[in-house]
């Protein structure tokens, strides 16, 4: 075991919205090769027939003036450059145009979905990304929207969902699959949600009906980051809405949902980053997973690889496309993912599909494998899914980097 | 070595005035939570407490923070609750189970509503 590993005592992981990692992160391969971003020539072709180049012209809000269709059918299209479904057909990710194209008023309105950051417009993720390590590979667990995926860094499993509906899982079910939160505690361990406040509230409402006790708000991460108290296992989600606080300052959504500012998002990631930063003995003992949920219909160029089925299968009515019943055999599209530690030395990349002698390929049912092998030996239950998901705490090594080569942000801590 | 020593980087500050709008429609995102927590609400919440909002009058993110704030709230009064009363219960003595038969023909009603609402996957 690595001096990393078992000095380990916190992971925390924060999960934003809707955002892929080509479009936050694949300006960064220009500067850091192995970097498995955009070489700049990437195209889709829209409905006109013209070939839409990727450019680096992404903007912090206003440009995507309609939401992104990232339900299953619009993300089929999107992967499959709308070929309808057959046994043999191959993904190519020319369909995002297209199907951006079908949502808005005029042909050139559908080219945004093409646009990416350069690095610079957002310092925060893409300085984490280069100073600790980045997975290549890190892929959202269904092609579909926020809520199935979401369950999977809780469960391991969406149940059998595609879509945005609210499952209510069973106390049978819940027996058989419990969450990580309710794993860990049946361990002796401790575990906290944190939503960011009561006006935004939090996605897993299945989870808050049944249990309370796991919940906090996001002023209770600060303060428990500050007095040493955060639970082992911590989850954190951002601010899904504009609204007042209570005091009457003006709260911005800092979940980088569209269209939604991407900076109060970035100076978020910031600001989570540096509660555990600033206090020293938190700072050695956590590992913090910065991640999106899924990709938001926004172009990646990566083709999302098979996977382990999980033993659900979503019929013809539940995916929306004609003739395909979904055995959650094949990923979502790829997203952004960062881990934090000391203990991983400057500029890791994670292999992905583009290196497969040394890929290694995640999803959000790697969030419980790591947490559930770290903390449980990996001996409770877990679906099949998690126990064949990657985990990623060996990229925590021996060497602690010293407090002058680890960055801070302290604008972000006054946000 | 203390984080005074930390390479410090600059985050970008933008204008609260361009980035601020609470008048926003809202996404589907925010769509799926009200109807998540307007599910839940009637699931758990007792009739008497429930807030009585048609989520469909909620248009802005404004309107949907209010409600949403509301019933998480609540939620987190009656949460508890309503978890002790799904699980089942032991076989009643005989005199339990006459003063149970009196409550329930009193809740008959609302039970039946509940029961109706709880037959979600």
């Amino acid at each position: 075991m690595s001096q990393g590993l078992d000095k380990l005592e916190h992971i925390v992981v924060l999960m934003m919205e809707n955002r892929s990692f080509d479009h936050m992160l694949g300006g960064l391969s220009k500067k850091f090769p192995k970097i498995n971003g955009l070489a700049g020539n990437e195209t889709n072709p829209d409905s006109a027939g013209n070939l839409v180049k990727v450019s680096p012209d992404a903007d912090w809000r206003g440009q995507l003036s309609h939401d992104p269709d990232h339900h299953f059918p619009g993300v089929d299209v999107q992967i499959y450059g709308g070929a309808p479904f057959s046994p043999g057909r191959a993904a190519n990710m020319q369909g995002f145009v297209q199907s951006y194209g079908t949502q808005g008023p005029n042909v050139q309105d559908s080219h945004a979905i093409m646009k990416y950051f350069s690095p610079e417009k957002i310092p925060v993720l893409t300085t984490l990304a280069t100073e600790y390590a980045v997975f290549n590979g890190w892929f959202s667990s269904i092609p579909g929207p926020t809520i199935c995926n979401r369950a999977f860094a809780h469960y391991g499993t969406s149940f059998g969902n595609v879509d945005m509906n609210m499952f209510l899982v069973s106390d049978a079910d819940r027996a058989k699959i419990p969450t990580i939160y309710e794993r860990l505690a049946a361990g002796g361990h401790s575990a906290k949600l944190y939503y960011y406040d009561l006006p935004s509230s939090t996605m897993e409402i299945v989870n808050l009906i049944k249990d309370q006790s796991f919940f906090g708000v996001f002023s209770d991460f600060v303060a428990d980051c500050k007095s040493g108290n955060l639970p082992q296992y911590s989850f954190v989600e951002p601010n899904y809405s504009d609204h007042p606080a209570p005091d009457g300052t003006q709260l911005p959504a800092t979940d980088q949902h569209p269209d939604h500012h991407v900076l109060a998002g970035d100076n978020f990631i910031g600001k989570v980053y540096d509660c555990i930063r600033i206090n020293p003995k938190l700072w050695q003992s956590t590992a913090l997973l910065i991640v999106y949920d899924e990709h938001g219909g926004l172009y990646d160029h990566v083709v999302p690889p098979s996977c382990t089925p999980d033993g659900f299968h979503a019929p013809e009515a539940a995916t929306g496309v004609p003739n395909l019943t979904f055995d959650f055999d094949r990923l979502g599209i790829r997203v952004p993912a960062v881990l934090v530690s000391p203990y991983i030395p400057r500029g890791t990349v994670v292999a992905g599909t583009e290196d497969p002698a040394n890929e290694r390929i995640f999803e959000h049912a790697s969030i419980p494998a790591t947490v559930s092998r770290h903390f449980l030996d990996g001996n409770d239950m877990g679906t099949p899914r998690e126990q064949q998901a990657e985990t990623f705490l060996d990229l925590l090594g021996d060497r602690l980097r010293p407090d002058n080569d680890c960055v801070f942000f302290p604008k972000a801590m006054k946000g | 070595m203390a984080i005074k020593d930390a390479p410090v980087v600059d985050i970008i500050e933008f204008d609260l005035k361009d980035a601020y709008n609470p008048d926003r429609p809202i996404s589907s995102l925010i769509r799926t939570q009200l109807l998540h927590l307007h599910h839940a609400e009637n699931l758990v919440v007792p009739q008497n407490k429930q807030t009585n909002v048609n989520i469909n009058t909620l248009h802005t993110e404004r309107q949907a923070g209010e409600y949403i704030e509301r019933v998480t709230a609540l939620l987190h009064k009656y949460g508890k609750k309503a978890a002790k009363k799904a699980r089942p219960k032991k076989q009643p003595t005989k005199t339990a189970a006459k003063k149970a038969a009196s409550k329930s023909k009193k809740k008959s009603a609302q039970k039946k509503r509940t029961s109706r609402k709880a037959g979600g996957k």
